[in-house]
């Protein structure tokens, strides 16, 4: 019904405020609104009537905030008052065309990372609400301000319900709402999710939406929504700024970009549908140029493949022994160090592949996934052979993403693209099938365009596939490369679909690897490459994109080839400076990279276990003692520990690279407790306990006890820190440790938090009370008995 | 919104321990890269609005908002006064994100931006303030008093977001455990009076924090 309206009206009405009208019939603040559905029936359908004779064609169930979480303690379930509110809503809309929307607004937590609400969380409470409205005619999100929450609401309504769907989200005058998500990430997302119509509601007035809409589209094909407060409202008496016909002569101004269905946010009333009603008689609506580009987003950001983009290739433990020991120690921040150091050296887009035997790589993508979006805003690639690994971090991730890969056997086309289609991705097309890597360019055409053909079939659009020639090691099929090249050249003018490929393994087997990579994508780019997936981390690989964006005209005025390299000297011309730093003095002074100079240095002469016991430790305590005393402080304390680990990381290569056995002083647990997600403190801690030497496990923050019990279980820990910061949590640091006595764990465990007295630390059975990150240290040292 | 143009640093190096004294040069130059990443990721929003107050024998009414003030320390503060602020303000999770990056490549930086975020979100509430002192010149106020200060719940924080309509306004939400997220935000409240408020001094006896307070260890005030 609601694709007819779209097909039929010229313009669709949506309803204005609910809330605005409750309060003018008492409603006082802070109030749960939803409740009057149950309580003054004949009050909402009312107001419902009011804006049905105004004109609106479709008007919102008084649902907005009946969640679980936001009706909890008020004696209602969202199943009753959703009930009552579409039985308002019809009883309304009877003897009219008019349609019931069922309204849903945020839950009211804010997602992971910035807030505790998972995913599933999420999803469940949406579900809940879907389930309980489904006798609505199209389901309505509004007010979003985070993409994520977004996702989990769309995805609930698609699975629950077969009802249309409409998002609408909030804007500020900077363009993004107050999570930081963008106009093009949010529509790019939701378009590949399939829903039926998008755009913005509430936070700006009328007048501040022109440049908004404007950008939405060129974002999207979809019918846009406009919703608009009237105007800005006045903390102090929650009136807004702008009178009925004002706001109808603001909406007139955004007819010109196409905008379709049109409503009314807080502050409006029936006067300002009817006035927008009037003002529209003798409007026609403004057909939209369709939008066409191939692009993927982050939660926040947009990459249009519109020029080559570098895919960052370091988020992968193929051949790496550190990369591995992370992923089995759970060392997520190893993780996020790669990813934010690739993005640093310019990688557009990360390619996350954590698959390991030993491990769960499911949970393991999920975390991952969600902790890089926590702290870079390029978009991911999701790298898999699992088809459970791939859907458990499509659902996660924030955004449009790639999906890596499908190829051309019919296993595999079967289970991926289906996923590729569902979660709005992107995805790679690799050139091979049932029968291996085809030899000659032209088989991997067939193969490429066999690919392409069946994801079109299932609706997956070409600007969303992009195809992966693969390249084959020179060394071995020095034949091949050309093959290689050739079959992308075609695939790109004859499919007219993007390509990628992974660079580095043309060189395998070579002297000289970084000339014969270089070369190799120079190559590639010249043959129409948009997506080369490479170490970012290597200067010559950057280098050689941005030399090429400027050689074929796509720097335009070489702005970017000069701002990175305008200040450039050539490595070679800067000599060598020979390090007159001992390790002490680097420790002290937080001098990181001279400590590892110095460190390598030594090592030559040196044991490794001596420097760490003679030079290392006895730096840290120096320092450390300093700071007990009050002579340093903080900042510096930390600094000597993150200068203390270039040393580390210098010896345990060494170690690695010679007997395999990485150094450690014992394992120790860390974790912030279930509820509190103040982190601050336990990472304190844990950077100067994994430069004394420790190995720390560390769980991360709001972590259950059950977890702590589990990780020392499995990877027998006797040594656990655990750190709240708030008085509500202490409680949750208390039934950890009980958990740990009841489960007979044999360990001992350490406190900390801004809260904690050595009392209270002590009363709830912990074995040391640290006051500070330096004190924690002495605790380990005094449980591993040095 | 507005824009924070600077953050008071010798705040922010109080919260880190140096009492008075000057950090070293490299400290110094840091501290200074970490305030313009936080001015960039820091967007400043707050959101008050001003209620009646009615006095019973079950505590202090907030008139038409369904709150009731309990204890003793929100009485002795709000004694003489006629009306109440309740106020909200925040950073935004731009600086969580900021925060939590640095905490995964250079904690050093992650307690910097840290200090230098819980000295920005109380600038903030001086603005707010300041703007309160404009907007009812003639009257009288106390100073800010927050939930979980001396013996008034932290769960009244969710009452206050949801009075304000903080999360649709400034995107100010409640976590798990009463945690405001963005974490660097505050719920706060200012009582009004006609007539002068006896000086009362903003000190330690009502604090929540005084056994464990380090200000306190040290021989200092946090105000």
């Amino acid at each position: 019904m609601f694709s007819k309206l779209l097909n039929e009206k010229e313009f669709i009405l949506f309803d204005g405020g609910m809330g605005t009208m409750l309060q003018a019939s008492g409603l006082e603040a802070g109030e749960i609104p939803e409740l009057l559905t149950i309580s003054n029936p004949k009050l909402i359908t009312d107001i419902h009537k009011q804006y049905i004779n105004a004109g609106s064609n479709v008007i919102y169930s008084c649902t907005f905030g009946a969640n679980s979480y936001k009706l909890n303690g008020s004696g209602y379930t969202p199943q009753q008052v959703i009930t009552a509110a579409i039985i308002c809503a019809r009883a309304a809309a009877k003897g009219t065309n008019t349609l019931v929307a069922l309204d849903l607004g945020p839950i009211g937590r804010l997602m992971e990372p910035n807030g505790d609400m998972s995913f599933d969380d999420a999803y469940n409470y949406y579900k809940e609400q879907i389930t309980a409205g489904n006798d609505a005619d199209l389901i309505v999100f509004e007010t979003m301000t985070d993409l994520s929450e977004l996702k989990a609401a769309v995805l609930a309504a698609k699975e629950n319900s077969n009802l249309p769907i409409v998002c609408t989200m909030t804007f500020e005058q900077n363009h993004r709402t107050f999570t930081g998500v963008s106009i093009g990430a949010m529509a790019v997302t939701l378009e590949g999710l399939g829903i039926d119509a998008i755009g913005v509601n509430c936070s700006l007035g009328p007048d501040d939406l022109p440049p908004i809409i404007d950008e939405l589209v060129r974002w999207t094909n979809l019918p846009i929504v406009v919703k608009p407060n009237a105007g800005l409202p006045d903390p102090n008496s929650n009136t807004y700024s702008v009178g009925p016909d004002d706001f109808a002569k603001s909406i007139e101004k955004l007819i010109p970009y196409g905008v379709k269905i049109i409503g009314g946010c807080c502050g409006t009333t029936p006067q300002f549908i009817a006035s927008t009603k009037a003002m529209l008689s003798d409007k026609k609506f403004v057909p939209r140029t369709p939008v066409s580009f191939s692009a993927v987003t982050s939660g926040e950001s947009v990459v249009l493949i519109d020029r080559p983009r570098i895919i960052g290739e370091r988020i992968n433990p193929t051949g790496k022994k550190l990369f591995k020991e992370a992923l089995k120690s759970h060392n997520i921040d190893y993780i996020l160090t790669q990813g934010i150091e690739q993005v640093s050296a310019g990688a557009d887009i990360l390619d996350v592949n954590v698959g390991l035997p030993e491990i769960d790589e499911k949970e393991m993508m999920i975390t991952v996934v969600k902790s890089l979006q926590g702290v870079t805003g390029v978009p991911l690639q999701i790298d898999t052979t699992e088809p459970d690994v791939l859907e458990a971090g499509l659902r996660v991730y924030n955004g449009k993403p790639i999906v890596n890969s499908v190829n051309g056997e019919e296993k595999s086309l079967s289970t991926v693209l289906p996923l590729v289609k569902k979660y709005g991705a992107a995805v790679v097309g690799l050139t091979l099938d049932e029968n291996g890597i085809p030899k000659t360019a032209q088989g991997r055409f067939d193969i490429a365009k066999k690919i392409v053909e069946c994801a079109l079939k299932l609706g997956i659009e070409r600007k969303d596939i992009y195809i992966d020639c693969l390249t084959l090691t020179a060394s071995a099929e020095q034949e091949g490369v050309l093959e290689t090249l050739n079959a992308l050249e075609r695939v790109k003018a004859e499919l007219g679909v993007k390509t990628v490929l992974g660079v580095s393994n043309i060189s395998f087997g070579l002297p000289n690897r970084e000339l014969v990579n270089r070369t190799f994508l120079t190559m590639a780019l010249q043959k129409g490459l948009d997506l080369p997936i490479i170490n970012p981390n290597v200067e010559a690989m950057t280098g050689t994109v941005k030399a090429y964006n400027l050689l074929a005209n796509i720097d335009k005025n070489s702005v970017e080839f000069i701002s990175a390299y305008n200040n450039h000297t050539a490595a070679s011309a800067s000599a060598p400076q020979s390090s007159a730093l001992n390790i002490e003095y680097a420790i002290e002074h937080g001098l990181k990279k001279e400590a590892a100079k110095a460190t390598t240095e030594l090592l030559a002469t040196t044991e490794p276990m001596n420097i760490v016991n003679q030079k290392l430790i006895p730096a840290l305590d120096k320092v450390g003692a300093g700071f007990e005393k009050g002579t340093i402080f903080l900042p510096q304390l930390i600094q000597a520990a993150t200068a203390a680990q270039g040393c580390f990381d210098v010896i345990k290569q060494k170690l690695t690279s010679t007997s395999g056995t990485p150094v450690s002083r014992g394992k120790i647990i860390l974790a912030t407790v279930k509820g509190d997600i103040h982190d601050i403190g336990k990472n304190i801690v844990k950077v100067l306990l994994e430069n004394y030497g420790y190995t720390v496990f560390d769980l991360g923050r709001d972590v259950p006890p059950e977890k702590v019990v589990e990780t020392a279980r499995e990877n027998d820990i006797h040594f656990i820190g655990l750190s709240a910061l708030m008085t509500t949590t202490l409680k949750s640091m208390e039934e950890t440790i009980k958990l740990l006595h009841e489960q007979k764990i044999d360990c001992k465990t350490f406190v900390g938090g801004a809260v904690l007295t050595y009392d209270y630390a002590m009363k709830i059975g912990a074995d040391y009370y640290c006051k500070d990150a330096k004190e924690s240290v002495d605790a380990a040292r005094d449980f591993f008995g040095e | 919104m507005f824009i924070l143009e600077k953050i008071n640093r010798s705040e922010a190096l109080r919260y880190l321990g140096y009492k008075g004294s000057t950090p070293d040069e490299r400290t110094l130059d840091i501290l200074a890269d970490c305030e313009r990443s936080l001015l960039e990721a820091a967007v400043a929003k707050y959101l008050y609005r001003r209620f009646e107050l009615s006095f019973n024998e079950n505590g202090i009414e907030v008139c038409g908002t369904g709150i009731n003030l309990t204890g003793k320390s929100i009485s002795a503060h709000l004694d003489g006064c006629r009306s109440v602020v309740l106020m909200c303000a925040t950073i935004s999770s731009g600086v969580d994100r900021l925060i939590r990056r640095y905490q995964a490549t250079d904690m050093t930086r992650a307690v910097i931006t840290d200090a230098l975020a819980s000295a920005a979100i109380e600038q903030v509430c001086d603005v707010a303030d300041e703007e309160i002192n404009r907007r009812f010149p003639d009257e009288y106020k106390t100073w800010r008093f927050s939930p979980g200060y001396g013996d008034l719940p932290l769960d009244l924080q969710r009452d206050f977001l949801r009075v304000l309509n903080a999360q649709k306004m400034i995107g100010l939400t409640l976590g798990k455990s009463t945690i405001l997220i963005p974490t660097k935000s505050v719920t706060a409240l200012i009582g009004i009076s006609k007539d002068e408020l006896p000086k009362r001094k903003r000190g330690c006896a009502g604090c929540t924090m005084r056994a464990t307070c380090k200000f306190r260890k040290a021989g200092e005030r946090c105000v």
